[in-house]
């Protein structure tokens, strides 16, 4: 069982690549993000986040998002999603 | 910033002072493209300048003000763009634009009128210029103006659109973003968030083929969204959302049909091929904008420091000057009981009172360096008369200055502008040849003259020279014989021929034209610089031009005097007209008649005056033997000996202007306070010499307010 | 939250203009004179939005654009550009080096908080 691993504040542009990069380190297993700091979630991440999850399922592992801050929650409802559908499949 | 309590009008202040900087550069810009020493920045500031200005004014919906400026910044952008280079007429007529803009902004900041007629033709002037057809469509220039709303309101930015009562109208929109979008800081939650604000919306994303993990490019955009939006709003409305990233993305917007139970199928386009559906319904988000508390209190530590200059209401200032005249005069009269008290020089009462006296003068200069300004905006409006005057004559004539950042007293500089502006135009009317003369006489047709300022000896010199023909010397005497201001056989120096100009009724112009004029003098001029506590001079050479030398004090407010005593009374004597002091022997006075005495000083004669009796003090004395006697010089060449009864002392007095409380006495030119507290009157030795004392009894003396009384302005 | 800007303008008018209707509404509110200076002010702070004109001495508001674009911090940080005209290539021009969004002058208060929101959410 791995570490969750804590999402940066800003999920932005510039986040794009490195949080792509970050999470494919941990694939493989179960990923628990931790969205407890995010302040900025932008679309580009949220694509990241949904590959990751899909990729993860894909393996059959679990994917699990905990602890959206209430930005977080606000910014995922923006663009159509609860941190329990991210989390719980969204396909 | 926000605690003022007209903010508004502050910054409207602040804009016409940027303006008058703006209107300097333009100037500047405008004179280096015409002495072709501009680069190409230079067109880009004179572009800079005139577009700032139309900003600025745009804000505050002057529009006259835009509409020149706009139609003026075109025909820069023109050049600028094309990179062409202005030749002398067109710099001429930028030039002539660029006045006409500062009178537009004068106009603007004082509330008035200016004749659209000039404008209007200039401005055909400037589409000339370009060969283009007079720009008639005012949409470009139009100014709509919107009052300031200072308090916005966030809340009723975000408010929303009667959600609940009205009838909704459901409208279907689809949104993809492409990597353009991202690129430009634009961003998709955000943009869905603002749409969501217009009403209720219900977002669906299509996340559609998303790669895998190890496949993702991450910058690749792949995600998109349908949104049903219960909103009673236009498609505009809607798409004004969009606005910035219109072209960066696929928008499409539809109406659907109102269904209140299903939801979101019927309006998805077909086309959408979504296989995630991820529905979730925002609600109408009644939380405030939760970026937007309350207004803290300006965060101003934060912003960087501003330019150290402070801008000061002048009132203010001359609240301090006259504190610290107030302060020099106690710090006198403190030395002075001191002195009267016994103390030992070397006491150390003294020694800390030689400490004060140093920094009391120390406060007192830099009070007056707060006054001083450079004399550039003085030159800059001098340039514009040259340009009008010329153009009035028809002469070819370019200003040269020199000095521009000298700096002198607010007050000298507003005073100087009329005796200035007059030389300006006597300079290009008389001064300078017509251009065919000037070519014969091998020189250029383009006249010059050339201004300069600079500081001499803890004064200011302004110089004013022309390279025209110089003064006509025949000419002038001849006039001033026709006129009977000196006598027909009198035989005059080529100074004292040039001096004549100054002398009252004297014009030399045989054909009046409307720029000079006639009746108005250089006499005139010289009172107003004497007034000034200046004097000028002129220089002159044939067929090489004229100069005219000012010579100004830097400030008005102090004076470096000589106190005498005259029949008991203190009286001080501006020290720079003061040549020498003698003391009679009994052959010095020669009697020409009956109150008409002569001082024999070196060999020459000069005029005595008994200045006590002149003042109405005491009669006349009869025997000057032992009398004191100081010789002054002014600078029109005149000079005196003023029989005196002692010299008290000599220093910097404050002048203290004579208000309401004293009435003007001829010979008089203002009042200080001694350190003693005595109340002092400053002689004005031009008056004096001119026989401007009558001697009358003191009680029959009346103000003589009619010609004299601007003198008393400053104190 | 309070919302971080910059805005770069030559013109002391406009700097105090943008101030005065942002600061009472909660913003915080850095100013630079040009690009040069913009860049200059930009590298001691994250701002949430960057307000610039076009027309400016020494480094005018494409290159300011540009330049904030090339640092990895601001590829994504919102760029209004204030600009006397509404001309599209200006637009343009202003979008092909990488501004977020546009306000036409003449300033309008409620103008310029709207266009920030527009961008920030």
């Amino acid at each position: 069982m791995s570490d969750s691993y804590r999402l940066p504040a800003r999920l932005d542009l510039p986040a794009a690549e490195p949080l792509a990069q970050a999470l494919r380190g941990r694939l493989g297993a179960n990923m628990t993000l931790d969205g407890s700091d995010v302040t900025h979630l932008g679309a580009l991440c949220l694509q990241v986040l949904l590959s990751a999850a899909r990729t993860v399922r894909h393996a059959g592992h679990d994917f699990a998002l905990v602890n959206a801050s209430d930005r977080l929650t606000e910014q995922l409802a923006s663009l159509g999603f609860t941190p329990d559908r991210l989390s719980g499949g969204a396909e | 910033m926000s605690d003022q309590n007209d903010p508004m009008a502050d910054i409207r202040a602040s804009f016409f002072v940027e303006c008058e900087e703006l209107l300097e550069a333009l100037q500047d810009g405008l004179g280096s493209l015409d002495d072709g020493v501009g680069d190409s920045e230079t067109i880009n500031v004179v572009f800079r300048a005139v577009h700032s200005i139309k900003g600025g004014a745009g804000a505050f919906g002057l529009e006259h003000l835009v509409r020149f400026a706009h139609r003026y910044e075109t025909v820069l952008d023109e050049v600028r763009s094309n990179g062409l280079t202005p030749d002398h007429e067109n710099v001429k007529l930028f030039f002539r634009a660029a006045d006409h803009l500062s009178d537009l902004v004068r106009a603007s900041r004082d509330g008035l009128t200016v004749p659209q007629d000039a404008g209007d033709a200039l401005l055909a002037e400037l589409d000339a210029m370009l060969g283009t057809p007079a720009e008639t469509d005012e949409a470009s220039a139009q100014v709509e103006f919107t009052p300031l709303g200072i308090g916005i309101d966030l809340g009723d930015l975000d408010a929303p659109f009667d959600a609940g009562s009205a009838p909704s109208t459901r409208w279907s929109i689809r949104f993809q973003p492409r990597a353009e979008l991202y690129e430009t800081g634009n961003e998709p939650q955000i943009l869905l968030r603002n749409l969501a604000r217009l009403g209720t919306a219900d977002v669906t994303c299509d996340v559609g083929a998303l790669p895998l993990l190890l496949e993702l490019s991450p910058e690749t955009p792949h995600l998109a969204w349908t949104i049903a939006l219960d909103a009673d709003v236009s498609e505009a409305e809607i798409r004004e959302v969009f606005e910035f990233v219109d072209g960066l993305c696929d928008l499409e917007v539809s109406l659907a049909l109102y269904d209140d139970n299903t939801a979101s199928t019927a309006e998805r386009p077909p086309a959408a091929d979504v296989n995630a559906p991820a529905g979730v319904t925002l609600p109408q988000p009644d939380t405030a904008p939760q970026d937007m508390p309350a207004p803290p209190p300006a965060r101003r530590a934060a912003e960087p420091p501003a330019r150290s200059v402070v801008r000061v209401d002048l009132e203010r200032i001359e609240r301090l000057v006259n504190l610290v005249g107030e302060l020099v005069i106690n710090q006198a009269m403190l030395a002075q009981s001191l002195v009267s008290a016994g103390l030992s020089p070397h006491s150390d009462a003294m020694n800390g009172l030689e400490e004060f006296q140093r920094l009391t003068r120390d406060i007192q200069d830099s009070v007056m360096m707060i006054r001083a300004q450079p004399v550039k905006s003085l030159f800059q409006r001098m340039s514009r008369i040259v340009r009008e005057a010329s153009a009035a004559v028809g002469k070819e004539v370019r200003l040269v200055t020199d000095g521009e950042a000298t700096e002198v007293d607010k007050t000298v500089i507003e005073r100087l502008a009329d005796p200035l502006t007059h030389m300006i135009r006597n300079a290009v009317d008389h001064g300078l040849e017509p251009g065919a003369d000037r070519v014969s006489a091998g020189k250029s047709a383009e006249g010059t003259v050339r201004l300069s300022a600079a500081h001499r000896s803890g004064r200011v010199i302004i110089e004013l020279s022309d390279d025209g023909g110089g003064i006509n010397r025949p000419r002038v005497l001849q006039i001033a014989r026709t006129k009977g201001l000196i006598p027909p056989e009198a035989s005059l120096s080529d100074t004292e021929i040039d001096n004549l100009l100054f002398l009252p009724g004297f014009s030399t112009a045989e054909s009046v034209s409307n720029l000079s004029g006639r009746g108005v003098g250089m006499d005139v001029v010289r009172t107003a610089i004497q007034q000034l506590g200046g004097r000028i001079s002129i220089q002159s050479e044939s067929g090489q031009g004229t100069t005219f030398t000012i010579s100004l004090p830097l400030t008005l407010a102090v004076l470096d005097g000589m106190v005498v005593d005259v029949a008991g009374e203190t009286m001080v004597l501006p020290l720079n007209v003061v040549v020498e002091t003698l003391s009679l022997g009994p052959d010095d006075v020669q009697m020409l008649r009956p109150g008409a005495e002569l001082v024999r000083v070196r060999g020459g004669f000069v005029p005595l005056y008994d200045l006590g009796a002149m003042l109405g003090y005491r009669s006349r004395r009869t025997d000057y033997t032992g009398c004191i006697v100081l010789l002054i010089s002014l600078d029109d060449g005149n000079r005196a000996a003023l029989v005196i009864d002692g010299i008290e002392d000599q220093r910097q007095v404050v002048i203290k202007g004579l208000d309401d409380s004293f009435f003007r006495a001829p010979g008089i030119a203002a009042a200080t306070i001694l350190g003693d507290g005595q109340i002092a009157l400053i002689l004005d030795p031009a008056d004096v010499i001119a026989g401007c004392l009558v001697p009358l009894p003191v009680d029959a003396r009346l103000p003589d307010r009619s010609s004299k009384e601007e003198r008393l302005e400053h104190g | 939250m309070t919302l971080t800007v910059l805005a770069v303008d030559d013109s002391r008018t406009m700097r105090d203009m943008i101030r005065l209707a942002l600061v009472p509404n909660g913003f915080s509110v850095h100013v630079a004179e040009d690009g040069l200076d913009g860049l200059d002010v930009l590298s001691g702070l994250a701002p949430d939005v960057i307000i610039t004109d076009i027309n400016m001495p020494r480094m005018d508001g494409f290159g300011f654009i540009d330049a904030v674009r090339a640092q990895e911090d601001h590829r994504a940080t919102p760029i209004l550009v204030l600009t006397t005209e509404s001309a599209a290539d200006l637009k343009m021009r202003a979008r092909n080096a990488g501004a977020t969004g546009w306000i036409v002058k003449p300033f309008d208060p409620g103008k310029l908080v709207k266009a920030l929101h527009m961008v920030t959410g």
